[in-house]
């Protein structure tokens, strides 16, 4: 069964106040914190690439800096890339398991996050300490769980019966 | 067919819009104009300002179990707490009273002195209590967001105390909140005064230490420094009235081969775990006009001579 497009705009969403809850309760300013909404942002790249592009990243990451009072265009700048190296991946990506594909997050990742130190270096800002490096590994550790709740609507029989209420 | 079971309109295979490489270059040019923008000439203030009301929903939904979880610690805890800080604040109101007393008393004869030298009198303005909402969560700087903004009467450039002291100042001004930076960021600097010498200096925010720590600058290594000294605002910038507490110096360090001496110091208010906080109108906005540069007498050309 073909994903629902309000499923795909309402877990973008729900993954930006989870992202806002968690820096707020749990993390604060702690640099290995994974970035729940970049996971979400790039599994629908891959797997809904016509109607997850770069734009929805662009405004996403415009989103996150203004709710961490950051240079404007910072997480921006790194969710299209993000963005764009998911999507030009995302027709051999889908021919892996899942664990293989968090292998191949993880550069991705990494990438990301080497942009915004670099951004934030070059507009003046200070460097946060090694421990931004686990952020990427949290986030590729996160990406067998996140496709599993993402996959789950489509796991679903496509003509429930008595037999099969799911 | 009830349910469509066989997914959507198949891709087009050639009008698939700008290629994706140039999609790249587009929206990383436009991140790249944002950025530029926003840190060299300010001009993203606006944009800003609809986003974060935009957001502001979602926070609010964000911070609600927080809320919750506060209201029922706080509802536990007062039952316990309550009778021990009664007592505590019994004998405390005791000492205090007197104190009162006594500073009704200084207060009134600093008011004839004030007069008598006719001095201005000290400006009162207008005080905000805001709460902190949440830490922004960029690693790399140190800023708060208040509950209240421009709707509620703040101004930008003032500045935000807590019960103990300097806090920071009030740098973005959103409709419904507002952002903070702490005195310990590292952009941030504050003016202050010591007390003990009345030496004046400039205090910065220290971030690479990993503690939440300023920094006294610019003292030279044989200044008269000493561990514990009390730093407070000595009110020549304009944004904060003078002779607020601000740090106290935690440790001092003077090396040979430096013209100044290192000196750390540590800010009395909670700069780390504040939450509820007092905002002051800049003195800038209330203090008098700067008088008008006195005028120059006319140059003497070729040294008197015609």
């Amino acid at each position: 069964m073909p994903v629902k497009p309000g499923f795909v705009w309402l877990t973008l969403v729900s993954a930006l106040l989870v992202h806002m809850l968690l820096n707020i309760l749990v993390w604060g300013r702690a640099a290995w914190a994974p970035d729940v909404l970049s996971v979400v942002l790039v599994f629908w790249n891959v797997h809904q690439t016509r109607r997850v592009g770069m734009g929805v990243a662009f405004v996403a990451g415009l989103l996150v800096d203004v709710h961490q009072s950051g240079l404007l265009g910072q997480h921006a700048l790194a969710y299209t890339l993000l963005s764009y190296v998911a999507i030009r991946v995302h027709l051999r990506l889908r021919w892996f398991s899942v664990t293989e594909q968090a292998l191949q997050m993880f550069p991705l990742f990494v990438l990301a996050h080497a942009v915004e130190i670099l951004v934030s270096l070059l507009a003046g800002g200070g460097f946060s300490g090694w421990s931004a490096l686990l952020s990427p590994l949290a986030e590729a550790l996160l990406w067998p769980l996140i496709s599993h709740l993402l996959l789950a609507p489509q796991r679903r029989a496509p003509d429930p019966d008595e037999n099969r209420p799911l | 067919m009830a349910r469509e079971t066989l997914g959507r309109d198949p891709p087009p295979f050639f009008r698939q819009g700008p290629s994706a490489f140039s999609r790249l270059l587009v929206f990383s040019a436009l991140a790249l104009i944002v950025m530029v923008a926003d840190a060299r000439f300010q001009m993203m203030q606006p944009l800003r300002s609809a986003v974060s009301v935009l957001l502001y929903p979602m926070q609010w939904l964000a911070l609600q179990p927080l809320s919750l979880a506060q209201g029922a610690k706080v509802a536990l805890a007062a039952l316990a707490a309550n009778e021990a800080d009664t007592q505590a604040l019994r004998q405390q109101l005791a000492t205090e009273s007197r104190r009162a007393q006594r500073a009704e008393q200084l207060l009134l004869e600093n008011r004839r002195l004030r007069d008598l030298l006719a001095l201005q009198q000290r400006l009162e303005r207008p005080v905000i209590a805001a709460q902190v909402l949440y830490d922004a969560a960029d690693p790399y700087t140190r800023k708060v967001i208040l509950d209240k903004g421009e709707l509620a009467g703040l101004q930008l450039g003032s500045a935000v105390l807590d019960e103990q002291g300097v806090l920071g100042q009030v740098t973005r001004l959103f409709p419904l909140m507002s952002e903070v930076t702490l005195i310990t960021d590292r952009d941030h600097a504050i003016p202050v005064l010591n007390t003990r010498t009345g030496a004046r200096g400039v205090a910065y925010g220290d971030t690479s230490t990993h503690a939440d720590a300023i920094e006294l600058r610019f003292m030279a290594a044989n200044a008269d420094v000493a561990v514990g000294d009390l730093l407070t605002t000595s009110g020549v910038d304009g944004v904060y009235p003078p002779g607020l507490p601000v740090a106290r110096i935690e440790r001092v360090e003077r090396r040979t081969e430096a013209i100044f001496a290192r000196i750390y110091c540590a800010p009395l208010a909670l700069v780390a775990g504040a939450a509820q906080v007092l905002v002051l109108a800049p003195v800038g906005l209330g203090a008098p006009e700067r008088p008008a540069p006195l005028a120059q007498p006319k140059p003497v050309k070729n040294g008197g001579r015609r």
